[in-house]
């Protein structure tokens, strides 16, 4: 028995006929191709496949599939804006913070989630936004680093907390 | 595999009368959904998430009325829930991941079961109850009844938990919530100890003392003969340390892959002792004499 | 800044393949969408060990959409391994470990494949279970391997069972040294499995071409090893098989299949192509790559050493006993470094170590990040605190009294040619505040030290091919999993071709195009292909010199490239572009393909001429134990290494970084869990416990410098160096911390507990 549902991924809409067990990583990977959405523990352990759900970051490998029916979903593929990458993708970038690169994508997610929340983490809620992600590669130092440079970019200039957008 | 998306409470409950022991609720689906990637898929699954009504944080009348499809994260940020009941909102801090928090609900902890549920210790010591519906009506129940064992509660496979009903804690009350862990929040607790106690107005003996205990019984369970050992008793050192002593005893952990039983029970008395001893600290400014 | 003397080593530029991996772009092999492919997927022994005696696929080849069932049976006879040839790619009449593949199937959809492989009738035989590799010695226990002979080189007295391998070390006369010793410390260390962990799930892909080819898609470490593989046990000729890499989402070793030759799936997806007459992918799941794929094993570590009163090291004795698993695997090699590693790296005149590989009904030992290193690590430097402790001497100032220098000869190696090791010791103490910061009650700090020798074997080539724009595609058998081909290999085209890194593209490995490889393994990545790429760019720019003299006037001894432009030294008027000196080429020469290779040979007479020049590592922490319940914190961790010129600094602390955070992970809450019927109790993440960034202290490296290595520019090697003394620095941080000294890993919270309470205890 299959469902018919409609969302909007990264700002396009898309409509899909699926079945009821299948879970939200798979619908994004395999159905609509979205392979920007890792697949690694697949039971929500390990933050691979975090997607933002209305804005909330989730592990889309624990998500039922039909839950998304009219949701707003965002990828890490949904982040560069006219071929200019976010900031929190160029601060990985630069601080070595990309090794193999296969955490990367639910890593810039959780942390993209973390700056709309807050231009101004402390150590405690950076620790909070990605205990969730793991990490082989790099032993996390580096992406501390991007992070707080992500952080203070978002910042802006002036160094101030600007206003978050929306 | 049979799926529905009930609007209301009323087709909820009627597909579960009708399937009984065949269906599967599924709330957030943290748990559910790994089941059936890795067991067994059920053979009816029943998606509560579409009935609306079913998340709020509400105080009415000297109870926080938590609705079963709160997100654990709702609890998390909510500052009612922090003001007034500190002590579910440390479970709720120490919840798995923020991403986990996002999708996992306080109704689907509960109903899941397992001895080791972070919220569950906390709610029974908090004296919660369950406000359930079954096809002839709601009945509340008691957390100190619910659990029957790992996965099981008074639910049985008909009842649908509707709302988690907290009555606030004395003003007078302090509570703490720790779990053991290798890692941190991440891991499922090895142990959990929950605890509020309530000095009496000279500030010295406890009029009452709860203390919860997860992971370490087939259910989460109270500590009732080491609260017996303290209730209207001068909190000193020793009758602390003995307190905890008595916890241990009453908790029958299993060794497993994650610890010896032996080593929990070393963790429920050391938690059991902190617990008490940060409570009755935060609660009167002062240590525990003695 | 780059060094003065170079343009761009030396900096950390932004990571080839960065932008790809920060987009998402779907680059890895389990992003791999091909065209009508069937889902693949393994049926794994139930049982640790058992007679296979019958197999019956008929049900589950009546499945509709069941393209192809596989067993032994539809398979040539032909096992593979890297030491000794004892493995079948599907078991054949035994099984020997829970993941042993025994079955595998084909069909249409995942769905499908999990349903046919529960109805494949397996009936086995049970066989006495054994575990523990000391009791697999025993010749009471069960034989794992009936017609694999013991190894030759064994004493003609032991009586010995299941041994796979056997290394004896020995230097002097280590009796007589030890019973002139002024102390003697008799200590016996125990490290357990663990599992690389990878994030990206091991997959494969094999699709038989119209031309009678077959192309295998792996996201494997070594694709020529899985070329060779597919070939032997499908029993082909190696030119029908094409083996194509994809990007890595990490190894560690543990994707090395064909260097290890344990848990391959490549070939079992090739034979399921061949008999669906499809295209076939498996992916596995992270539940059955704990249980089945290749691990760090664990081991035991008996190490007894003599001392003066000074603390002069006089002798060192021991035994391993290294726990291969049901295959040999990787174990020969891994429990011989591991044997000459309990040796130590400091002057040690008699020695004597017995190193047992021994088969047990378990995983597999691979080529895992330093494998043998972290184990006998843990047991040396543990070792050293003890000793220091009964001296009464400063353990940093007792390793520093016995400090090899340029010239000496340490264990498994005749000749040191430099040595940092006591620098790196000195500045660690600096770092971390060795006697000066002031520590809190149950705060410990814990200094331990290692060395890592890029492993010695087969070399690998470059090609560099300068296209008609200018842009440079390179050549190397190396793959990336956040390794070379993202970091060091395009600055050293970059550097030596005089082109913006921008411009270099490195590909990935296709067995038809790419220079054969050993594998990406070993911390050999910049030291064999860094070189190479270097002599094959330094070749591509004397082609371009020659081929641009002509045209400016000049010898091509007085050219060079800059910016893009051929141009005359000293007279930059002078120049033509370098993309009009490429495209000059196709009429030319065809092309401008610069050729180069790593001299092997030529790297071993230069080391036995004039000394190994392996790096050393000095690592020192500060914990924190709660001694009520036995937690451990790393407050800070400081790790100082000698890796030679540093070609990416941020790619070799990366490196360095990664593979200490491996070893912390190792040190507090990683191992394999067992029943006692050999079944994995925590294959999926809830139990298995990685560590997370809550629990992981910042990793503050430092890199020292002036010690050139073998590698391009004085480079060593970087991946797995990290790994070695992690476990020893937080161990000796706990005993200074509580006064108690665990051996056995991992120092969880409860082996911790256990640990304060056993000491606790009045002596009998």
């Amino acid at each position: 028995m299959s469902l018919n549902i409609r969302l909007v991924v990264n700002g396009t809409r898309h409509r899909a006929k699926i079945e009821p067990a299948l879970s939200l990583l798979d619908f994004l990977r395999d159905t609509l191709g979205y392979k920007g959405v890792k697949i690694c523990c697949n039971t929500g352990e390990c933050g691979a496949c975090t997607i933002l759900f209305d804005g909330k970051p989730v592990n889309s490998c624990v998500v039922l599939a039909a839950d998304a029916a009219g949701a707003e979903l965002v990828t890490v593929e949904g982040l560069a804006e006219g071929g200019r990458l976010h900031p929190v993708q160029q601060a990985f970038i630069d601080t070595g913070a990309v090794q193999c690169g296969y955490c990367t994508p639910g890593f810039i997610i959780s942390v993209k989630a973390l700056l709309d929340r807050t231009r101004n983490p402390t150590a405690e809620e950076i620790e909070e936004a990605v205990s969730g992600n793991i990490c082989r590669c790099t032993g996390y130092t580096k992406i501390v680093d991007a992070i707080q440079i992500a952080a203070r970019q978002l910042q802006g200039p002036t160094g101030l907390t600007s206003k978050a957008r929306s | 595999m049979d799926y529905f998306e009930p609007k209301t409470l009323r087709e909820a409950v009627s597909l579960l009368a009708r399937y009984g022991e065949k269906a599967k609720v599924i709330a957030g689906g943290t748990d559910v959904l790994v089941d059936m990637k890795f067991k067994e898929e059920p053979l009816c699954l029943v998606n509560i998430k579409r009935i609306p009504g079913m998340s709020y944080i509400r105080e009415e009348k000297g109870s926080l009325r938590i609705g079963a499809l709160t997100p654990i994260r709702e609890i998390e940020t909510s500052p009612l829930v922090r003001e007034k009941l500190p002590l579910l909102w440390e479970s709720a801090h120490q919840f798995a991941s923020l991403q986990i928090r996002n999708t996992a609900t306080i109704g689907g902890n509960v109903c899941r079961a397992s001895p080791s549920g972070e919220t569950l210790a906390p709610l029974l010591v908090l004296e919660a109850s369950a406000i359930a519906r079954f096809s002839k009506g709601e009945k509340k129940l008691p957390f100190t009844e619910l659990f029957l064992g790992p996965g099981k509660t008074l639910l049985g496979a008909k009842g649908l938990l509707r709302e988690i009903e907290v009555p606030l804690p004395s003003k007078e009350s302090r509570g703490t919530y720790l779990k053991h862990a290798v890692r941190g929040a991440m891991d499922i607790a090895m142990v959990g100890v929950a605890v509020l106690v309530t000095p009496d107005g000279g500030g010295k003996k406890a009029r009452d003392v709860r203390i919860g205990l997860g992971a370490v019984a087939p259910t989460p369970i109270r500590a009732k003969r080491a609260e017996k050992a303290l209730r209207g008793k001068t909190m000193a050192r020793a009758l602390v340390e003995e307190a905890a002593r008595i916890a241990a005893s009453e908790s029958s952990p299993i060794s497993d892959q994650r610890s010896s039983a032996e080593y929990r029970r070393w963790i429920v008395e050391t938690l059991t002792r902190r617990g008490l001893e940060q409570s009755w600290k935060a609660v009167t400014g002062k240590e525990v004499d003695g | 800044m780059a060094k003065a003397e170079y343009s761009v080593l030396g900096t950390s530029i932004p990571r080839l393949g960065g932008v790809e991996r920060v987009t998402g772009a779907g680059i890895f092999g389990v992003d791999l969408m091909l065209q009508d492919a069937l889902s693949g997927g393994i049926l794994r022994s139930q049982y640790a060990h058992a007679k296979i005696v019958s197999i019956d696929t008929s049900e589950a080849k009546s499945i509709p959409g069941v393209r192809a069932v596989v067993t032994a049976a539809d398979a040539p006879d032909v096992r593979y391994g890297r030491t000794t040839i004892d493995r079948y790619m599907l078991a054949k009449n035994r099984v020997r470990y829970m993941g042993d593949p025994v079955a595998a199937v084909a069909a249409d959809s995942p769905a499908i494949v999990k349903q046919a492989l529960k109805k494949i009738k397996v009936v086995y035989e049970p066989l006495p279970v054994v575990l523990d590799p000391e009791e697999a010695m025993k010749p009471s226990a069960p034989a794992l391997h009936d017609d694999m002979p013991l190894p030759k080189n064994l004493p003609a007295d032991a009586k010995v069972k299941n041994v796979c391998s056997y290394t004896v070390v020995h230097m002097g006369d280590p009796d007589k040294a030890m019973a002139e010793a002024d102390l003697v410390v008799d200590e016996v260390y125990e490290t357990k499995m663990i599992h690389p962990q990878y994030l990206e799930p091991r997959m494969a892909a094999a699709r038989l071409e119209q031309n009678g080819r077959l192309t295998v898609w792996a996201n494997a470490q070594a694709p020529f090893a899985v070329r060779t593989d597919v070939a032997k046990l499908l029993a082909l000729p190696l030119s029908r098989v094409r083996v194509l890499s994809t990007d890595i989402g990490g190894g560690f070793g543990g994707k090395a299949s064909g260097i290890t030759s344990g848990a391959a799936i490549e070939p079992i997806c090739a034979l399921l192509a061949l008999a669906a007459k499809r295209t076939v992918m498996i992916v596995l799941d992270k539940a059955e790559e704990t249980i089945s794929t290749t691990i760090r094993s664990g081991a035991k570590l008996y190490i007894k050493t003599g001392v003066k009163k000074d603390g002069t090291i006089v002798a060192r004795t021991g035994k391993v006993v290294y726990d291969a698993g049901a295959y040999s695997g990787f174990g020969a090699m891994a429990g011989a470094r591991c044997t000459n590693m309990l040796g130590g790296w400091y002057l040690t005149p008699n020695v004597h170590i017995d190193g047992y590989v021994v088969y047990t009904n378990k995983q597999v030992c691979g080529p895992v990040r330093g494998p043998g290193g972290p184990q006998a690590a843990f047991a040396v430097e543990s070792h050293m605190d003890s000793i220091a402790a009964k001296l009464g001497m400063d353990p940093a100032e007792f390793r520093l009294k016995n400090m090899p220098e340029a010239g000496d000869r340490i264990v498994g190696v005749p000749k040191l040619r430099d040595v940092s090791l006591g620098e790196t010791i000195r500045i660690a103490k600096e770092k971390i505040g060795w006697g000066k910061v002031k520590l809190k009650k149950n705060q410990g700090i814990g200094i331990a030290t290692g060395s890592w020798i890029e492993s010695a074997g087969p070399g690998g080539g470059a090609m560099v091919k300068v296209n008609e724009d200018g842009s440079v595609t390179v050549h190397i058998g190396k793959i990336d999993m956040g390794t070379i081909p993202g970091f060091g290999i395009p600055l050293i085209v970059a550097e030596e071709l005089g082109v913006p890194v921008s411009d270099v593209m490195v590909v990935n490995v296709d067995t038809d195009a790419s220079p054969w490889d050993a594998g990406t393994v070993g911390s050999r990545g910049i030291i064999v292909s860094g070189t190479a790429t270097r002599l094959a760019a330094i070749d591509a720019r004397n082609q371009l010199f020659r081929l641009a003299a002509n045209q400016l006037e000049a010898s091509p001894d007085d050219l060079e490239i800059k910016d893009k432009q051929i141009r005359v030294k000293g007279t930059p008027s002078k120049s033509v572009p370098l993309a009009t000196v490429a495209t000059a080429a196709h009429t030319a020469i065809g092309e401008v393909i610069g050729r180069g290779y790593c001299d092997n040979k030529a790297m071993e007479a230069e080391e036995k001429a004039h000394g190994s020049s392996q790096p050393f590592t000095a690592h020192a922490c500060i914990v924190e134990v709660d001694p009520d319940t036995g937690n451990v914190k790393i407050l800070r961790y400081v790790a100082v290494h000698d890796i030679g010129f540093p070609i990416h600094p941020a790619a070799v602390e990366g490196q360095i970084e990664g593979a200490a955070a491996m070893s912390i992970g190792q040190a507090l809450c990683e191992q394999v869990v067992f029943d006692k019927n050999g079944r994995t109790l925590n294959p999926s993440f809830v139990d298995y416990l990685m560590p997370t960034i809550n629990m992981m202290p910042r990793i503050e490296t430092t890199l020292v410098h002036g010690y050139p290595g073998s590698g391009p520019y004085g480079a060593k090697g970087a991946g797995e160096i990290g790994c070695v003394p992690v476990l020893a620095a937080i161990a000796n941080a706990i005993y200074n911390a509580i006064g108690v000294r665990v051996t056995k890993l991992p120092l969880s919270p409860e082996n911790v507990m256990r640990a304060i309470r056993e000491q606790k205890k009045p002596a009998s």
